[in-house]
C-alpha cells in the first residue's frame, strides 16, 4: 500500500514524445482509470510505473520517495495484462508461484499464500492445469492471483477486461472493484472503454495525446467536463457538440439561434442526448430516424441546427420517424466551449428558445 | 394454373437432368482420385525401391555383386500385400476389422517370404559391427594415397568411427544452439546500429556454396593446428549452420511476446532469469528442431571432414562407408556396402522420426525479417 506520484514526468521513444509534463498524485488505496483513446500515453504511464520504462524526465514517487531507477524487480508491483502474459509452460499453480520463488519464501509459506490467493479469486480447482486450458476468464483470475499472491504495494491493471466477452467483463468488473476494496490497494486501472473507468475507479484520468486533459470523480466529467475532448470521449451515445457564434446573449449556429447566457464570441455547445426531452417550447425539428434499444429510445431530430441526439428513457416509441416534435432541456444541463482554447465556460448556458 | 402446369410437367425431365449431373460428378471424382493415386504410386516408386534395395542387399547372402534375387520375390510380395491391406481398410466396416485384415495378410505375406527368400537371407553383411579384426583384414587403396610409403591401410574399427561422428555432429549441434539462440534473443529484442544489414548479411553468407571456401578452410585450420582434430571439423559445420540457425531462432523468439518478459521482471526477475526461466521455455520446439538439423548435417558431413582429416583413427562413419565404396583391389563387396550404409542411416533416420513433430513447427513458427 502507498501513495503514488508523477512530477514533472516526461517520456519519449527518440523523437517521439510519448508523455508531457505528466503531474498526478494517487492516495493511498485509492482506485484510479487512465482513460484515453488508443497511442494516448497511458500504457507508458503504467510502465514507467512498473519500472519497465525509465521516464525521460521528472520524478515518480511512491511513498513520497524517488524510485525512477528502481529495478522492476525492486518495486514490488503487480501487473494483470490485457493479454494476461502468463506463462504457457507453467501450470497455475506455478504461474502463481512465480513471482514467490523470488523472494525467498517457505514452500510451506507458499503454498499457504497460493491457496489462500486462488480460494479468493475462485480458481482452487484449476490448479494443475496449463494455462492453455483455461477460458478467456480464467486466465484472467490466474493473471490476478499472480499480481496478487506478493502482496503488491501498487497494483495496475492494462486493460484487464478487454478480452472477454460482455458478460465475463460485466461480473469481473464488480469482482475486481470489491477485490479492490477490501485488500484495499492503491491500483491503478488502464482502458479506452468509459464504461469501465466509470464503474469501477474512485477517480478518472482522462489522457490525451501524453497530456492530462480532466482528473476527477466519474461525476465531475460526466457533468462538468473541462474540455471538449472530455465531453466528447465521456458519455455513450455520445454528446451533441454544436458550434457557432455568440453575440449579444445570442448563439447562432448552423443559421438557427438560441438564447445564451456567459459567453461571445466562437463557442461550441454540449447537450447529452439523456439531458434533452421532447415537448414544451423549444426547438421543433422532425424525426429523422430512431433505435430502440431495450430500455431506452435514440431519437435522431432533424432541427434548425443541426441533427439532435434525444434519449428517451421507456421501450414505446412515441415519436415515429417524421413525426415533428420539440427538443427541451434544462439550461443548466447545457455545456458552453470556448471552441478555439476548447475549454469549459463555466457559468455559460444556453436554453431551447427565448 | 399456367405456370403452375408447367412446373409439374417438367418435373420427371428436371430429376433426369439432375441424375445425369450427380453422375458426371461422381465420375469425375472417382477419376481424380485415380489419377492422383496412381500418380503418387508411380513418382514415390524411385524412392522406395533403391531404399528398399538397400536393405534386401545388407541382408543378401550372396556376396560381391549386384544381387537382386531378393528384392524381386519380395517386391512381388510385399506390393500386393500393402495394396490389399489399402484396399481392405476402406472396405473396413470398423478399426477391429481393418486391424484384422491386415493381420492376416501380413501373416501371410511375411510367411510367402519367408519360404521363398528366407534361405537367401544372411547377417554376415554385418560382420564388421562384432568383428574386432574386420578393420585389419581389409584394407584399402585408395585411403593409402593419403599416407606416403603405405601401400594399403587397414579399417578403423566401425565404433570409432561411429564415435567420432557422434562427437562431430553432437559437438557442433551443441556449440550452434547456444550461440544461435544467444544471438537470436539479442536480434530479436534489441535495436542496435546496423541491425537490418547485418541480418541480410548473414543470409548472404548462407548462400554461397562452401566448396569454394575449402582451401581457404584448410589453411586457417592448418594454421591454427587444428588439422587431423575433430574440433577442427566441428568449428567449420558450427561457421557454416550457424547463420540460418540464428536466423531460424529468431523467428521463434519473435513470436515470444514481450509481456511475458516485462510480467517475469515485475514479478522479481531479473533480465537473465527471466530469459532463462520465461522465454527459453517458449522456444524449445525451435531449439529442438534446429538441433536436430544441425545434428544431422554434421552426421552427413563429407566433403570437410575427407579435407581436414587424414588419420585414419578420425574417420567418419561418411569415410568408413566412402573407403568401403573405394575399395578397387577385389571390387566392391556390395552386400558389406549395403549394411554400413545402412548402420549410417539408422541415427538419421530415428532421430527424424521422432523430431518430426518439432521439424514441422519450423515452418509454423515462421521466418520473418
Amino acid at each position: 500500500m502507498a501513495t503514488i506520484e508523477f512530477r514533472n514526468v516526461d517520456k519519449s521513444f527518440g523523437p517521439v514524445q510519448v508523455i508531457e509534463d505528466m503531474n498526478l498524485a494517487i492516495g493511498d488505496g485509492e482506485f484510479v482509470a487512465l482513460l484515453g483513446p488508443s497511442g494516448c500515453g497511458k500504457s507508458t504511464s503504467l510502465f514507467m510505473l512498473a519500472g519497465i520504462y525509465l521516464p525521460s524526465g521528472g520524478d515518480i514517487l511512491f511513498d513520497s520517495s524517488r524510485v525512477n531507477e528502481v529495478e522492476a524487480r525492486d518495486r514490488n508491483v503487480g501487473i494483470v495484462f490485457q493479454s494476461y502474459a502468463l506463462y504457457p509452460h507453467l501450470s497455475v499453480r506455478d504461474n502463481i508461484r512465480f513471482p514467490l520463488r523470488f523472494k525467498n519464501v517457505p514452500a510451506d509459506e507458499a503454498d499457504r499464500r497460493i491457496r489462500e490467493i486462488s480460494d479468493l479469486v475462485q480458481i482452487s480447482e484449476l490448479l494443475d492445469r496449463r494455462p492453455s486450458q483455461l477460458s478467456g476468464g480464467q486466465q484472467q483470475r490466474v493473471a490476478l492471483a499472480r499480481a496478487l499472491v506478493k502482496d503488491p504495494t501498487l497494483l495496475l491493471l492494462d486493460e484487464p477486461l478487454s478480452n472477454l466477452d460482455a458478460t465475463l467483463r460485466l461480473t469481473m468488473r464488480t469482482e475486481i472493484k470489491s477485490l479492490q476494496e477490501r485488500l484495499e490497494i492503491t491500483t491503478i486501472l488502464v482502458t479506452h472503454d468509459q464504461i469501465e473507468a466509470t464503474t469501477m475507479a474512485d477517480r478518472i484520468v482522462c489522457m490525451r495525446a501524453g497530456r492530462i486533459e480532466q482528473v476527477g470523480t466519474p461525476d465531475d466529467l460526466y457533468l462538468r467536463p473541462a474540455s471538449l475532448f472530455v465531453a466528447g470521449f465521456i458519455g455513450s451515445p455520445p454528446i451533441n457538440l454544436f458550434a457557432g457564434e455568440a453575440q449579444n446573449g445570442a448563439l447562432s449556429v448552423n443559421g438557427g439561434s438560441l438564447p445564451i447566457a456567459g459567453a461571445n464570441g466562437s463557442v461550441t455547445i454540449g447537450l447529452r442526448p439523456e439531458h434533452l426531452s421532447f415537448g414544451g417550447a423549444g426547438l421543433s425539428g422532425r424525426v429523422a430516424q430512431l433505435e430502440p434499444m431495450g430500455r431506452e429510445v435514440l431519437y435522431v431530430v432533424e432541427t434548425e441546427i443541426g441533427h439532435v441526439r434525444v434519449l428517451q428513457q421507456g421501450t414505446a416509441v412515441e415519436h415515429p420517424t417524421g413525426d415533428a416534435v420539440r427538443i427541451d432541456f434544462r439550461p443548466t444541463d447545457s455545456l458552453v466551449f470556448d471552441t478555439t482554447t476548447e475549454r469549459l465556460i463555466p457559468d455559460a448556458e444556453v436554453k431551447a428558445a427565448a | 394454373m399456367v405456370a403452375e402446369a408447367t412446373a409439374v410437367l417438367n418435373q420427371p425431365t428436371q430429376q433426369a437432368h439432375w441424375d445425369r449431373l450427380a453422375a458426371k460428378a461422381r465420375f469425375r471424382r472417382s477419376a481424380r482420385l485415380t489419377f492422383l493415386y496412381s500418380f503418387l504410386i508411380v513418382t514415390s516408386l524411385p524412392i522406395i525401391v533403391p531404399y528398399f534395395w538397400l536393405v534386401t542387399l545388407a541382408f543378401s547372402a550372396r556376396v560381391s555383386t549386384v544381387d537382386t534375387s531378393v528384392l524381386w520375390p519380395s517386391i512381388f510380395v510385399l506390393v500386393p500385400a500393402v495394396m490389399l491391406t489399402l484396399a481392405w481398410s476402406m472396405l473396413a466396416r470398423s478399426r477391429r476389422q481393418a486391424l484384422i485384415g491386415a493381420a492376416i495378410v501380413w501373416a501371410v505375406a511375411v510367411l510367402i517370404l519367408a519360404v521363398i527368400v528366407g534361405p537367401n537371407l544372411n547377417l554376415n553383411n554385418f560382420r564388421f559391427l562384432y568383428n574386432a579384426a574386420f578393420g585389419a583384414e581389409n584394407t584399402n587403396i585408395v585411403a593409402a594415397k593419403d599416407r606416403p610409403g603405405f601401400s594399403t591401410t587397414a579399417f578403423p574399427w566401425v565404433w570409432t568411427a561411429f564415435a567420432n561422428s557422434l562427437i562431430i555432429a553432437g559437438g557442433a549441434t551443441v556449440i550452434v544452439i547456444v550461440v544461435a539462440s544467444l544471438a537470436a534473443y539479442y536480434i530479436s529484442r534489441f535495436q542496435y546500429p546496423f541491425r537490418q544489414s547485418s541480418l541480410a548479411a548473414m543470409l548472404v553468407l548462407h548462400a554461397f556454396p562452401i566448396t569454394v571456401l575449402l582451401i581457404p578452410i584448410f589453411l586457417i585450420i592448418w594454421k591454427l593446428g587444428l588439422l587431423n582434430t575433430l574440433f577442427g571439423v566441428i568449428l567449420v559445420i558450427v561457421g557454416i549452420e550457424l547463420p540460418l540457425a540464428v536466423f531460424i531462432m529468431k523467428g521463434f523468439f519473435d513470436a515470444v511476446p514481450w509481456e511475458i518478459e516485462m510480467s517475469a521482471l515485475s514479478d522479481g526477475a531479473t533480465r537473465r532469469q527471466a530469459f532463462f526461466k520465461v522465454v527459453l521455455p517458449q522456444v524449445v520446439n525451435g531449439m529442438i528442431a534446429v538441433s536436430v538439423f544441425v545434428f544431422i548435417r554434421g552426421w552427413e558431413e563429407f566433403v570437410f571432414v575427407l579435407v581436414l582429416s587424414t588419420k585414419q583413427a578420425k574417420w567418419t562413419m561418411s569415410l568408413y562407408t566412402f573407403y568401403i565404396l573405394e575399395d578397387s583391389t577385389m571390387g566392391v563387396d556390395y552386400g558389406l556396402l549395403s549394411a554400413v550404409a545402412l548402420f549410417y542411416i539408422i541415427p538419421s533416420f530415428v532421430l527424424y522420426a521422432f523430431a518430426q513433430k518439432y521439424l514441422m513447427q519450423m515452418t509454423v513458427g515462421g521466418v520473418k525479417g
